[in-house]
C-alpha cells in the first residue's frame, strides 16, 4: 500500500512507468511472432486453433512440410542464395568505399559522402522500379531473373557497409596509419597490419546486417524475379498468405528469424569479440556499436 | 655521427591559416632539442613536416643534409611517440615493439633479443604478453618509447609525450627521459607547452609564437635572458612593464612615471617605448622609508602563500603591477595587505626587451610557481 502511495506521489522517483512502457512494447512487437512460431510447431492443417506440438510442418509432412515441400525448400534456398552472394560482393565493395570515401580529402569527397547515404533514404519501392527500369531499358542484358536480384541487393546494402565501416574509421582516427607509416610500413602493408585488423569488428557487423536486411528483402526481390525459381521466402510467404496458407508458411517464418536472429548476435559477439581490449580501456570507441541500433 | 635536422625557411599553410611561418632551426646531432609555445604556435605541425606527416608548403627539412621533404613518412630514419601513443591495440607489447623491425626484414632471432633489450630499457621487462588497454598510461608511453627507439633512428621525435600522465609521474619520466637520451645518444626533437618541462630537459629550446621563432638558446638562457616579450612572459611570471628609454648605451636609462630606472639588460642601446621586465625573485622588498637609485613606491595587494615561497602582489606607484618572490626562510613575512613598501629593481635585474608583437598567453596559463 505505501509503495502504491509513494508511486502516485512521485512517479517518476524510480523509473517505475519507464520500465512499465518499455516491458509493454517489448510484449506488443513480440507476441504475434510468438503467436506465428507457436503455430510452425501445430499438429493439424489450422493456423488459428491449437491441437498439440508436431514437428510435421518441419519435417515429416510427406508433401507440404518444409522439407518436402519443393516450393518451399527451393524459396529458402534462394533466399540463402540471394544473401550469401549479397555479403560476398557488397562487403568489400563497401570496404574500399568507405577507405576511399574517409581518407578522400579533395574536391567532391563531400558530395560523394552525402550521396553515398541516398540508397538507405529511398525508398525501397523507388529503387525496386528504378532498377528494373534499367535492366529493361538500358542496360538490357541483364534479365530480371538472379543476376538481377542480386545486382539489385547489393546496390542497397553497400550503403549500410559503407556507413558502418566510416563510422568506426573516423572513430579510429589517423593515428594508427600514421604510427605505422613511422614505423616503415608502406601504405598497402599498413592497410594489411593495421587498419584491416582494427576495421575488422565494423566488417563483421556490416557482413551480419547485409545478410538480415537480404534475407529480409522483399520488394526489391519481388521487382527483379522473374518468378519460379526466383521466388524468395519473404516472397512466397507473401504470396501463400493470399491464398489457402498452411502451418508450413509458420514453420518456413520460424525458420527465417532464427536465422537471422542467430546472425545478428554472432555479428554482435563477434564486434564485442574484436573490440575487448578497448573496451577495456574506457570504452572510447564503442561509439560505432550504435551499428547495432537498427 | 648521423642525427642532424636542418630546417631552411620551412612555410606550412592550411588554406588560409599559416601554421608555420619560415622556420629556421638548427639541431646538432645528439642534442635534446625542445620546441616550446602555446597551442596553436606551430610546434607540433613544424614536428609532422619532420615525421613526414604534412608536407611543406615551402622550404627545406635536411637530415644529415639530404633533403627530405617530400619523402613520405615510412621512408624517414626519424621515428615519432604520438602525445595518443597510437599504440597498436590489437598487438601486445612485444608485437607492437616488434613492427618497425618486421617491416625492415629483420631476422626472428634478433628481432627477440633488441625487443628484450629495448623493453629493459625502458623497465618493461615482463609485460611482453600484455595487450595496451591492459597498462597504465606511464606503462604505455614506454612501450610507445621503446617501439620508437628500437628502431635506433636517427633522430627521435617526441610530440608532448608525457600530456596525458599526472603531474608526479611526469616529472619522474622527465628525468628518465632525460637519463635515455643521454644513454642513447639520439637526437630528440620534442614539442611541449610546459615551460618547466621543456627547461629540465633540453639541451636547446626554441620558443615559438605564432609560427615564428622567437628565441633559441639553451633553458637557462631563455628563462634568465628573454629575447623578447613573448619569451619572457611565456616563461613564467615576468613582471612586465612600459618604460620610456631616454638614454645611455651599456646602461640604459628608463624613464617609468615619474621615476627612473637604470637597466643593464637586454636591448639596452633601444631608444623610445619599450618594455621592461625582471624575474620575480629578483625584486626586493624594502620599508617604505628606505631610499636609493631604482626604487619604486607601492603597495601590498595581496599575499600567496606557495610553500617554500611567498608570492607577493606589489601595486607600483607607476600603475604597474608586479610579483615579487621571498623565500620561506621561517621567519615571518613583515608584509601584510596594505602596506606600504618600496620596491628595489636592482640595474643588473632589469632587461630591456623587443616586441615581436607575439600575442602574449593568458595570465594563468603563463604563470607558474617557481
Amino acid at each position: 500500500m505505501t509503495r502504491i502511495r509513494g508511486w502516485l506521489a512521485n512517479p517518476w522517483g524510480r523509473p517505475r512507468f519507464l520500465v512499465l512502457i518499455t516491458w509493454g512494447y517489448i510484449a506488443w512487437s513480440i507476441v504475434p511472432v510468438l503467436i506465428a512460431i507457436q503455430f510452425a510447431f501445430n499438429s493439424s492443417r489450422s493456423r488459428t486453433i491449437w491441437s498439440g506440438f508436431s514437428m510435421r510442418w518441419f519435417t515429416w509432412d510427406p508433401s507440404d512440410s518444409v522439407k518436402n515441400d519443393p516450393d518451399l525448400r527451393h524459396a529458402l534456398g534462394q533466399s540463402f542464395k540471394l544473401a550469401g552472394a549479397d555479403v560476398l560482393i557488397a562487403v568489400p565493395i563497401g570496404v574500399l568505399l568507405a577507405l576511399g570515401l574517409a581518407r578522400w580529402r579533395g574536391r567532391g569527397a563531400g558530395t560523394s559522402n552525402f550521396i553515398m547515404l541516398f540508397p538507405l533514404v529511398t525508398p525501397e519501392i523507388v529503387m525496386g522500379v528504378s532498377l528494373l527500369l534499367v535492366f529493361t531499358h538500358i542496360f538490357t542484358f541483364i534479365h530480371t531473373g538472379t543476376f538481377a536480384q542480386v545486382l539489385g541487393h547489393i546496390t542497397f546494402s553497400i550503403s549500410y557497409v559503407v556507413v558502418i565501416v566510416r563510422g568506426r574509421l573516423f572513430s579510429i582516427g589517423r593515428q594508427y596509419e600514421e604510427a605505422a607509416a613511422d614505423l616503415g610500413a608502406s601504405p598497402a602493408v599498413a592497410l594489411y597490419r593495421v587498419l584491416l585488423p582494427l576495421l575488422t569488428p565494423a566488417i563483421v557487423a556490416g557482413a551480419a546486417i547485409t545478410f538480415a536486411i537480404s534475407i529480409d528483402d522483399f520488394v526489391i526481390s519481388q521487382w527483379l524475379s522473374s518468378g519460379g525459381g526466383t521466388v524468395t521466402v519473404p516472397m512466397l510467404i507473401y504470396d501463400a498468405t493470399r491464398a489457402a496458407p498452411l502451418p508450413s508458411i509458420n514453420a518456413i517464418a520460424t525458420i527465417m528469424v532464427l536465422v537471422t536472429l542467430l546472425t545478428v548476435l554472432v555479428g554482435f559477439l563477434a564486434y564485442r569479440y574484436f573490440t575487448r581490449g578497448e573496451r577495456a580501456a574506457g570504452g572510447g570507441m564503442v561509439g560505432d556499436m550504435a551499428a547495432f541500433d537498427i | 655521427m648521423a642525427g642532424e635536422v636542418t630546417l631552411v625557411d620551412l612555410v606550412k599553410t592550411f588554406g588560409d591559416v599559416t601554421a608555420v611561418d619560415g622556420i629556421n632551426l638548427e639541431m646538432p646531432s645528439g642534442e635534446f632539442f625542445s620546441m616550446l609555445g602555446p597551442s596553436g604556435c606551430g610546434k607540433t605541425t613544424t614536428l609532422r613536416m619532420i615525421a613526414g606527416f604534412e608536407q611543406p608548403t615551402d622550404g627545406r627539412i635536411l637530415l644529415d643534409g639530404n633533403d627530405m621533404a617530400y619523402t613520405p613518412p615510412h621512408k624517414r630514419n626519424v621515428n615519432t611517440v604520438f602525445q595518443s601513443y597510437a599504440l597498436f591495440p590489437h598487438l601486445n607489447v612485444t608485437d607492437n615493439v616488434a613492427f618497425g623491425l618486421r617491416r625492415q626484414k629483420v631476422g626472428k632471432h634478433e628481432i627477440r633479443e633488441r625487443v628484450a633489450e629495448t623493453l629493459e630499457l625502458v623497465q618493461l621487462t615482463g609485460f611482453e604478453k600484455r595487450k595496451p588497454a591492459q597498462m597504465s598510461g606511464g606503462q604505455q608511453q614506454r612501450v610507445a618509447l621503446a617501439r620508437a627507439l628500437v628502431l635506433k633512428p636517427a633522430v627521435l621525435l617526441l610530440d608532448e609525450p608525457l600530456g596525458a600522465l599526472d603531474a608526479k609521474l611526469r616529472k619522474a619520466l622527465q628525468l628518465e627521459l632525460k637519463a635515455l637520451q643521454q644513454q642513447v645518444g639520439i637526437t630528440f626533437i620534442y614539442v611541449t607547452h610546459d615551460q618547466e618541462e621543456a627547461l629540465t630537459m633540453s639541451d636547446r629550446i626554441a620558443v615559438m609564437a605564432d609560427g615564428r621563432v622567437e628565441q633559441v638558446a639553451p633553458p637557462q638562457e631563455v628563462y634568465e635572458e628573454p629575447s623578447t616579450v613573448f619569451v619572457a612572459d611565456f616563461l613564467g611570471v615576468s613582471n612586465l612593464m612600459d618604460a620610456e628609454a631616454v638614454g645611455g648605451a651599456n646602461i640604459c636609462r628608463l624613464q617609468v612615471g615619474d621615476f627612473e630606472l637604470d637597466a643593464t639588460r637586454g636591448k639596452t642601446d633601444a631608444r623610445g617605448s619599450v618594455r621592461v621586465t625582471i624575474r620575480p625573485e629578483r625584486v626586493h622588498l624594502e620599508p617604505q622609508e628606505s631610499t636609493g637609485q631604482n626604487r619604486i613606491p607601492g603597495m601590498v595587494e595581496r599575499l600567496v602563500y606557495l610553500g617554500n615561497s611567498v608570492q607577493v602582489i606589489v601595486h607600483l606607484a607607476v600603475g604597474a603591477t608586479i610579483q615579487a618572490l621571498v623565500q620561506n626562510v621561517g621567519t615571518e613575512i613583515p608584509w601584510k595587505q596594505g602596506t606600504a613598501v618600496q620596491a628595489h629593481l636592482p640595474p643588473d635585474a632589469l632587461r630591456v626587451l623587443e616586441d615581436t608583437g607575439a600575442a602574449l598567453a593568458p595570465l594563468d596559463e603563463g604563470a607558474v610557481p617557481a
